[in-house]
């Protein structure tokens, strides 16, 4: 069979497509850097999205389910080989992504034998302060990218840039904080946050890619709306990576109760 | 060609977590080897909301005190302690392969590894001491304390050299102290009541009394007139360490029982 450079870049392209049109339909998945830890929170319907990979390591993604957990299994995998051969502290999302998950991505991408993978994932690492916490979005052809503070991963690149920016809001309002306030409170009112980044993403996920609507997706109402459908019939699910835990594991999934007070807080749109 | 999946394209093929077996050196070196072999006490014993554990700080070679702050008490994971007795340095190794691997079980299956997997996994590694313990090295006989979450209760078991498991009902003891005061817990039980209808601090007491007696009567084990012994709890809300000023109040109040 004759294999032209027309045909790769044909081959590539129908493969992106496959892809992306596997993301679209992906519930949005939020991440925050605070004091009290690292947290990922989405809204799920039957499966489980959120999982621990290591000591400080999160992991949730979007796409196919046999992806997902393909990708999960690889990385429980590879960081417990690796913390049990040499340290945990050797254990880094930038050394798992960088040198393990990416590479294996973006051959399964590249080969015209085997069908490509769908998954955009987020793997959060918490370190001693919140500056030192950081996120990996990877992409199913083996891309990935860092980020301080907070990250998102949304089936489109708008959607994910709406999140984000809803986040930095948030993040420079609460670097404003007045001392005093208690990190339960501070914590519920961030998950709260993130709940609302995330309808900004479904919202700005189900407009026609045409429509120039940058705002209207930030529109509290619109949020409001938008959370109080969705949740009808799906259920918010955060995980957090404890920074001031005593106990043996950091990872947790945050109780029912804080979920609820946080969603409460997310559908009062006075303070939206 | 079978392309391999995509677990085994990120993680590669092998092992994840396994536990290298010990080798038996051969027989012109055990001698020398034997000075590797550490005497310790480690005590296990219930009270009303959990399992007490204690253990004293010295490591030994022969006749040498090699070090007067081992840890011997040790953490698995949120629900089980491990107190270690015997060879130090492949008692560490198998406290970290087991922490690996319920924590590896646990991340990978979505579900927490039964106290009975817990058990057989340890059993596993106690067993494959065998060989290294009967050449008088690398042998070593732990003590395995655990917060049922099912039956809601602490419980007990110990282990032989070759890895039959027992559950003890009320406390246990490993280590070359264990014996001098086998007939102590007798003692205490038949005067005072069971330890699990002990309080926290009643049985704290008891236990301390226990390894003052053990260090009087074993060389190898350490007193507290350095170094204070360690103690942890394990209860429905976790593992809990001992605060220094309750330890050094309860050992201060034994010591002046002789005085």
């Amino acid at each position: 069979m004759a294999f032209t450079p027309f045909d790769f870049n044909e081959a590539i392209a129908q493969r992106r497509d496959h892809a992306l049109e596997g993301l679209r339909h992906g519930s949005p998945v939020v991440g925050l850097s605070l004091d009290a830890g690292l947290v990922l929170l989405t809204v799920r319907r039957t499966q489980r999205k959120i999982y621990e990979i290591y000591d400080r390591l999160i992991y949730s993604a979007i796409g196919n389910q046999s992806d997902i957990e393909a990708v999960r299994l690889g990385a429980v995998d590879l960081a417990a080989r690796e913390g049990f051969e040499r340290s945990p502290d050797d254990v880094t999302a930038q050394r798992l992504v960088g040198f393990s998950l990416s590479p294996a991505l973006k051959e399964v991408f590249r080969d015209q034998w085997r069908a490509p993978s769908v998954i955009r994932a987020i793997f959060g690492e918490l370190g001693p302060k919140p500056e030192d916490d950081v996120f990996f979005v990877l992409n199913y052809d083996g891309e990935f990218s860092q980020h301080a503070g907070a990250a998102a991963i949304a089936g489109t690149h708008e959607a994910e840039e709406r999140m984000l920016n809803h986040l930095r809001k948030f993040m420079d309002r609460l670097g404003a904080t007045p001392p005093g306030v208690g990190s339960d409170a501070l914590l519920t009112s961030a998950l709260a946050e993130a709940l609302r980044a995330w309808a900004v993403g479904l919202i700005a996920l189900r407009e026609q890619p045409d429509r120039e609507e940058d705002e209207a997706a930030e529109d509290p109402a619109l949020v409001v709306a938008a959370l109080k459908e969705e949740l009808a019939t799906g259920r918010v699910e955060a995980g957090i990576l404890d920074r001031a835990t005593k106990r043996e594991a950091k990872f947790a999934m945050v109780a029912p109760g804080v979920l609820a007070r946080a969603t409460d807080l997310a559908m009062n749109a006075e303070d939206a | 060609m079978a392309d391999a999946d995509l677990r085994t394209l990120i993680a590669g093929a092998g092992p994840i977590v396994a536990m290298p077996q010990p080798s038996v050196p051969p027989a012109d070196l055990q001698r020398s080897l034997n000075t590797l072999v550490h005497g310790t006490t480690v005590i296990a014993v219930k009270y009303d909301g959990g399992v007490l554990n204690v253990g004293d700080r010295r490591a030994t070679a022969n006749y040498s005190v090699m070090y007067d702050r081992a840890e011997k008490v040790l953490p698995i994971d949120d629900y089980t302690l491990l107190a270690i007795s015997g060879s130090y340095a492949r008692a560490m190794e198998v406290v970290r392969y087991l922490r690996h691997s319920f924590r590896y079980f646990e991340r990978s299956q979505l579900q927490p590894m039964s106290l009975d997997g817990k058990l057989a996994e340890l059993a596993k590694v106690v067993a494959a001491s065998l060989p290294a313990a009967l050449q008088g090295i690398g042998g070593f006989i732990p003590v395995f304390s655990a917060y049922d979450r099912v039956s809601h209760e602490g419980r007990i078991f110990f282990y032989d050299a070759m890895g039959a498991r027992f559950e003890s009902t009320d406390y246990a003891a490993a280590g070359s102290g264990s014996y001098q005061i086998r007939g102590v817990f007798n003692y205490i039980v038949k005067t005072r009541g069971p330890f699990h209808e002990m309080s926290r601090s009643e049985a704290l007491r008891e236990a301390l009394l226990m390894l003052d007696i053990a260090a009087d009567l074993d060389a190898a084990t350490g007193g507290w007139s350095k170094v204070l012994p360690l103690a942890k709890t394990i209860s429905a809300e976790g593992i809990e360490d001992v605060a220094e000023d309750e330890l050094a109040a309860v050992t201060a109040e034994i010591s002046a029982l002789e005085r």
